[in-house]
């Protein structure tokens, strides 16, 4: 009997002692270095938050950043996987703009009123109006965007054609484009006439049906009723399955390997972000220019824009730890600028912003040159922000997909029906 | 005539039921834990509805199974899993039978042929999805092997003909090894001796494999076909990555879209009420093979 109990006590004070240790490793706060760790989920690389986070750290020395990475397609599925089971482990996380909507009204974004003044004074009056909801600010603007037209100079002047000008007023049209295009396949080898990076993304496709006056999508007084069989939006959509349908453009390739096809010499143009202005100049033979975003011949010039909020996880036990990183990247042009050092997107932040389209125009090459002129042009007078709806998630997913089976070959105008009832079902059930 | 004495036999007394309890204690409560409690969170979440107007999660019975009746796209999925499982599952097993026979002979370089048939099992299915992402791509190898033959390049999972059978054959690549390994198992537990007798009673090969093989390969052959069934019923994976259930929905499978219900729309509840229904349909499919394989077993 002795020995029984000696056994059992024996299991007890060690089972004991193990939920002790473990309890005590749950409930530790404070990480080994004494220094409060910050926990950030984000799309993009390691590399391109590397000097915000090691700016904030040199600034904040009783705090670190530590960075989660997630591809980009899956950010919003992992969060609204996480935060729906109210994931302590993340303190601050990267908000796709058109999303505050939908985010706040679940649940998923921190009040921060606390900080409004400060913000409004800080960022563009677009970047605070797209971080707040009902007029409350719900994260903090980092990045805007537009888009491009890339083109490889080589393959045009092999097929013997004019460069497109950098000038607004000179803007080619999309039939143009394909004509160009066309016409360089054949005389220069290319594979293909155009490719459009943001393929099947409703920020690639939105400026498409809009230039045809098709609207965004969503109308109504709550923006819960879809708007997409208009008649902008069913010529858009067709001139968009034709693309592929007649080989001008590849289908079975992901957005982010356009790109790399772009400056394999596959295709003379590219239209895509900003942030490809650093890797296409970083490659020493590739020989590229940089032109406005086409636009439909009959139609009006249409950019998209806006980009990453930083937000807090409600659920995060240390807001404070996380408000002073996200005030370090967004409200100061030090953190902004910093956002900005590894990958050349386009700080929300007024005083980055200035310092940031003067370094394109002193820094432009030949290949850059009047990109400053476009980006302010182009955010000033052709950018159109994506829908705001609590709906918006919805939205997103089923045109993603009906913009997928378009390029597939889909019929346009019967697909977009059924992405329209789909979203009649999806949001009657939201309400 | 000496009567022997009744054996005493030792009562089973509470302390050994105890006993067996405290055995028993840690599978049962992972049973609990991690199969029970979560199927039952399951059915009760699917009787409720959270709504983004007014932030608030109501009972509402079955209104999501309702819903579930009246929507096309879960018609669809389901047809899509309904018509996945009846071809891949007798393919899966027909083909790991075929591997588990052939191999099961003893020829030059035969565990050596069989350890590159069952490899695929330990590669990750996100890693088999890229790898077969590539070979499916326009451009890639598959596409290049066959203009080689003067065959035209196919679009594979661009085609809504397709995509489901090139999800299926990458999905077999991966599967029939493992299957495979079952089989084999249990071929070796067929004694040499029936095969003797049966051979010295003039049954040529055909009719050793049909009448002895087949029969004594029951056991291992229907786990293999319910296991394969419940693992293909939850194929996920490979939708997600490489054709995110399109084109034209062609391969949403039910698991898929599960997922993107619960995640990608945001729409938990009515996501719940889906899973119920696919372990539902699991479970009377598996039923349905169990009583089938027990039948012949009787005969």
């Amino acid at each position: 009997m002795t020995g029984l109990l000696s056994r059992r006590r024996l299991l007890g004070t060690a089972l004991a002692a193990a939920s002790g240790a473990a309890l005590a490793g749950c409930a530790d706060d404070r990480p080994a270095g004494g220094r409060t760790a910050v926990r950030f989920l984000g799309p993009e690389t390691a590399d391109t938050f590397r000097p915000v986070i090691r700016g904030f750290e040199r600034a904040h020395p009783d705090l670190r950043v530590e960075y989660t990475p997630v591809p980009p397609a899956q950010l919003n599925d992992v969060l609204q996987l996480r935060l729906s089971a109210n994931d302590t482990a993340i303190d601050v996380y990267c908000v796709d703009q058109p999303r505050v909507p939908a985010l706040t009204a679940r649940g998923f974004l921190t009040d921060l009123r606390a900080v409004d003044r400060r913000t409004r004074a800080a960022v563009s009056q677009e970047q605070y109006g797209i971080s707040t909801w009902e007029n409350v600010l719900r994260c903090l603007p980092v990045w805007t965007s537009t888009q491009y037209l890339f083109y490889n100079a080589d393959l045009l002047k092999k097929a013997g054609v004019t460069a497109p000008g950098a000038d607004p007023a000179d803007r080619w049209s999309w039939e143009h484009i394909l004509q160009i295009g066309r016409r360089t396949m054949e005389r220069s080898g290319a594979d293909y006439a155009l490719l459009i990076e943001q393929t099947d993304a409703y920020y690639g496709i939105q400026p498409l049906a809009e230039s045809l006056g098709g609207g965004s999508g969503i109308t109504g007084d709550d923006m819960l009723t879809p708007a997409v069989t208009t008649h902008g939006w069913i010529a858009a959509m067709t001139w968009y399955g034709k693309l592929f349908a007649d080989g001008l453009s590849p289908r079975g390739v992901s957005s982010f390997e356009m790109a790399s096809l772009f400056t394999a010499g596959r295709a003379p143009f590219f239209v895509g972000g900003p942030w490809n202005l650093g890797a296409f100049a970083s490659l020493k033979a590739f020989s590229w220019g940089t032109a406005p975003q086409p636009k439909f011949a009959q139609g009006r010039a249409v950019t998209p824009t806006d980009s990453w909020s930083w937000g807090i996880n409600p659920y995060s036990n240390r807001a404070d730890a996380a408000l002073r990183f996200m005030e370090y990247a967004s409200l100061t042009t030090e953190g902004s600028l910093a956002t900005i050092a590894a990958s050349p997107l386009i700080p929300s932040h007024r005083g980055a912003f200035d310092r940031y389209a003067a370094d394109l125009d002193r820094n432009a090459t030949r290949s850059t040159q009047g990109v400053a002129a476009i980006m302010r042009h182009e955010l000033a007078e052709t950018a159109v922000s994506r829908p705001r709806s609590i709906g918006y998630t919805q939205f997103e997913t089923v045109m993603g997909s009906a913009f997928s089976d378009i390029r597939n070959g889909s019929p346009a105008e019967a697909r977009l029906a059924k992405a329209s009832a789909e979203l009649v079902r999806t949001w009657e059930r939201l309400r | 005539m000496k009567t022997e004495p009744p054996t005493r036999r030792r009562p089973v007394g509470p302390s050994q039921g105890r006993l067996a309890l405290y055995f028993l204690a840690p599978a049962l409560l992972a049973l609990v834990l991690l199969r029970l409690l979560p199927a039952l969170m399951a059915l009760i979440s699917s009787l409720r509805h959270h709504s983004l107007t007014d932030g608030v999660t109501r009972f509402v019975g079955l209104a999501n199974y309702a819903d579930l009746w009246a929507d096309p796209q879960f018609w669809q999925s389901t047809r899509v899993t309904l018509l996945f499982s009846l071809v891949i599952n007798p393919l899966q097993v027909l083909l790991a039978l075929g591997l588990a026979v052939l191999f099961n002979r003893r020829f030059a370089g035969a565990r050596f042929w069989r350890s590159l048939v069952f490899a695929p099992i330990a590669v990750p299915p996100a890693v088999s999805a890229v790898i077969w992402g590539i070979l499916y791509r326009p451009e890639g190898p598959l596409n290049a092997f066959l203009g080689a033959l003067g065959i035209p390049a196919q679009p594979f999972l661009t085609s809504p003909e397709q995509a489901l059978y090139a999800l299926i054959v990458l999905m077999s690549w991966v599967g029939v090894g493992y299957w495979m390994t079952f089989l084999i198992a249990g071929l070796q537990d067929i004694p040499q001796e029936v095969y003797d007798a049966a051979g010295m009673d003039g049954a040529n090969a055909w009719q050793r494999f049909v009448h002895i093989t087949l029969p004594l390969l029951r056991r291992p052959l229907s786990f293999v076909l319910v296991a394969a069934t419940v693992s293909n019923f939850l194929v996920f994976a490979p939708v997600q990555l490489l054709t995110g259930g399109g084109p034209d929905g062609s391969t949403n499978l039910m698991m898929h879209d599960v997922f993107r219900r619960a995640y990608s729309v945001g729409d938990i509840h009515y996501a719940q009420a889906e899973v119920v229904v696919l372990v539902a349909v699991t479970l009377a499919v598996v039923a349905v093979q169990y009583r089938l394989m027990q039948g012949k077993g009787e005969e």
